[in-house]
């Protein structure tokens, strides 16, 4: 059993699931607090790559990243390497791909804390920054917590995207999923089985902290 | 003397609130009307956490700074303001302790006040390492009061705060509130729909009704004139005076008002208070000479003031009784039939379960 494919998993979940806290976290505050119109078309592009089959993200992913299309061209102009096939398209394609795993537990648990609260903060002498440091974040941990699991493990455990858009490039860009797959496809059924047995392991574990954790909080919250 | 300025014009979904009213600087001023008038939309706007985008016209003037000025494009943040806000719900911080809790805004405006005093006088030295779930309802909104007095405030608004508990944790956080107002003199708005609270705590009333103000003033002279006060029928009246004796096995208090005895149903406040006590003018009647085999407990000398035609059969009579007034409706005939003249001496009746406390 080889470790690089597990090294690569775990290094592009973990960069996914950060970025995804850099971007995910204003726009879910955005989200939570705005009545702006625009809100509901926003919220249903983050929602849609629950519904959409990841052959058709990783299609359009891949003419985006390509040399020929927009932000591969871009990408080019200022970088000599290309996007496709290549690590950072992977993480790009995860970003897209883990969005609403990681927005809408948070979006949720900025809603569930609540314009209220925030008002009591306010007249308190706390100004936006202030109250959303102090109180809607601490308030919010069940979210993150939440956010932070699902955004990882769906990184984990992704293969369609990084099909179309990774290449399957040894210790570059081929993932677990897709190395169990290749065994599978040459009938190394016993090599599949390490690969998955482990990924199930691990899956449960990571769950079932999360889930022993959250119960701990909401006894504060 | 200072005043506070209030105006407030803005439309919600076919409400219109329609607001423009000064009130002293100092005391208890109760915002008062039947749910729906506005109260809470007003309290809002006092502490700028209302989202109303379409004001058409707002104004806040607290000790000669503008904080609201819809004319001049000021309007400061909720955060700028020197105005704390003890809301129905107590919105405390439920991640943080008691104390945790009473310093967020303590920490933030610097307080003058003495915090250990403060938790001395609202009792909740021993909550302090407890979180808001461990807590009752009544001293959940103690701490809340708490949080809030620390906040160092100029004015201090109170939503209904007593609205969401039961009877006794009501009377248990009355005095609390009473206590605000006379030890540490800071002005309070105190939202309400609850004649009682008025009467405890009211030192100037604003009443609303469907977005106006329909009147306001002291509380003694709006008893009088204004019957959704009160939501009798006809005038009322408030007579001050001082719990005197308690007769717990009769569960009666003597009350001293302007050297006469009254007496009233009740024990549940301590001799040597002061009270309030309201009456409806329809309860009281009036006679010549005082009557000896009654079962009424009250008769007390009163001179007739004014006499009111209220043209439905009744005189509205207000007399005096030392510097307090008392109202009586009396029918055409019995006012005929006993003289009534302005000057008059005459005995004002009322029974001693007619009067709220």
């Amino acid at each position: 059993m080889e470790l690089a494919p597990i090294l690569v998993t775990l290094k592009l979940a973990s960069i996914t699931t950060a970025i995804l806290l850099i971007l995910g976290t204003p726009l879910a505050w955005w989200l939570s607090q705005t009545r702006n119109r625009f809100k509901t078309v926003l919220e249903s592009v983050v929602a849609l790559p629950l519904v959409l089959p990841p052959t058709v993200l990783g299609f359009y992913l891949l003419m985006a990243l390509s040399p020929n299309g927009f932000v591969g061209g871009m990408w080019s102009y200022i970088s000599d390497s290309p996007l496709s096939f290549s690590f950072t398209g992977l993480v790009i394609g995860s970003v897209i791909y883990s969005m609403p795993f990681v927005v809408q537990p948070l979006q949720a648990s900025f809603e569930m804390v609540g314009k209220p609260i925030q008002q009591a903060a306010y007249s308190l002498g706390a100004n936006r920054l202030d109250t959303f440091k102090n109180v809607v974040l601490p308030l919010s941990m069940r979210g993150f917590l939440v956010a932070i699991t699902l955004g990882f493990a769906h990184t984990v455990g992704e293969f369609g995207v990084v099909l179309m858009i990774g290449g399957n490039i040894p210790e570059v860009t081929q993932v677990l999923s897709i190395v169990i797959y290749d065994h599978v496809e040459v009938l190394e059924y016993q090599q599949a089985h390490a690969y998955s047995a482990g990924l199930l392991v691990f899956s449960f574990v990571v769950l079932f902290i999360t889930y022993s954790l959250n119960k701990k909080l909401m006894v504060r919250l | 003397m200072k005043e506070i300025k209030i105006a407030y014009k803005t439309s919600l979904n076919n409400f219109h609130l329609d607001v423009e009213f000064e009130i002293p600087n100092h005391g208890i001023t109760v915002l008062f009307g039947p749910s729906g008038s506005g109260k809470s939309s007003v309290l809002n706007h006092i502490a700028g956490i209302d989202d109303q985008s379409d004001n058409k016209y707002s104004k806040l003037v607290l000790n000669n700074t503008v904080y609201d000025d819809s004319t001049k494009k000021i309007k400061l943040n909720p955060w700028q303001r020197k105005i704390a806000y003890v809301f129905q719900d107590n919105r405390l911080f439920s991640n943080m302790t008691v104390q945790k809790n009473i310093h967020f805004g303590h920490k933030r405006r610097k307080s003058t006040l003495d915090v250990n005093e403060v938790i001395e006088k609202f009792r909740i030295k021993d909550l302090l390492q407890h979180y808001p779930e461990q807590l009752s309802g009544g001293q959940k909104q103690r701490v809340s009061m708490v949080r809030a007095l620390l906040s160092n405030p100029e004015l201090l608004i109170m939503d209904e705060p007593l609205a969401a508990l039961d009877y006794q944790s009501r009377e248990e956080l009355l005095p609390y509130i009473e206590c605000i107002h006379k030890e540490l003199t800071i002005p309070v708005i105190y939202v309400s729909h609850d004649i009682k609270e008025v009467l405890r705590l009211a030192d100037y009333i604003v009443v609303m009704s469907q977005g106006k103000v329909i009147d306001k003033g002291e509380l003694a002279s709006l008893c009088i004139s204004q019957p959704l006060l009160t939501q009798a029928e006809g005038a009322s009246f408030i007579l001050q005076g001082k719990v005197e004796k308690i007769f717990s096995d009769e569960k009666l208090m003597q009350i001293s008002c302007e050297n006469q005895s009254l007496f009233i149903t009740g024990e549940d406040i301590k001799s040597g208070d002061d009270l309030r006590i309201l009456i409806h003018a329809k309860d009281v009647s009036l006679c010549l000479t005082p009557p000896e085999d009654s079962s009424i407990l009250n008769c007390i000398p009163v001179i007739v003031d004014s006499i009111k035609d209220k043209t439905n059969g009744k005189y509205e009579v207000t007399a005096k009784l030392g510097e307090q007034l008392i109202v009586a409706m009396i029918s055409y005939r019995s006012a005929k039939a006993l003289g009534l003249e302005e000057g008059k001496s005459v005995f004002a009746q009322f029974k001693a379960t007619a009067m709220i406390k």
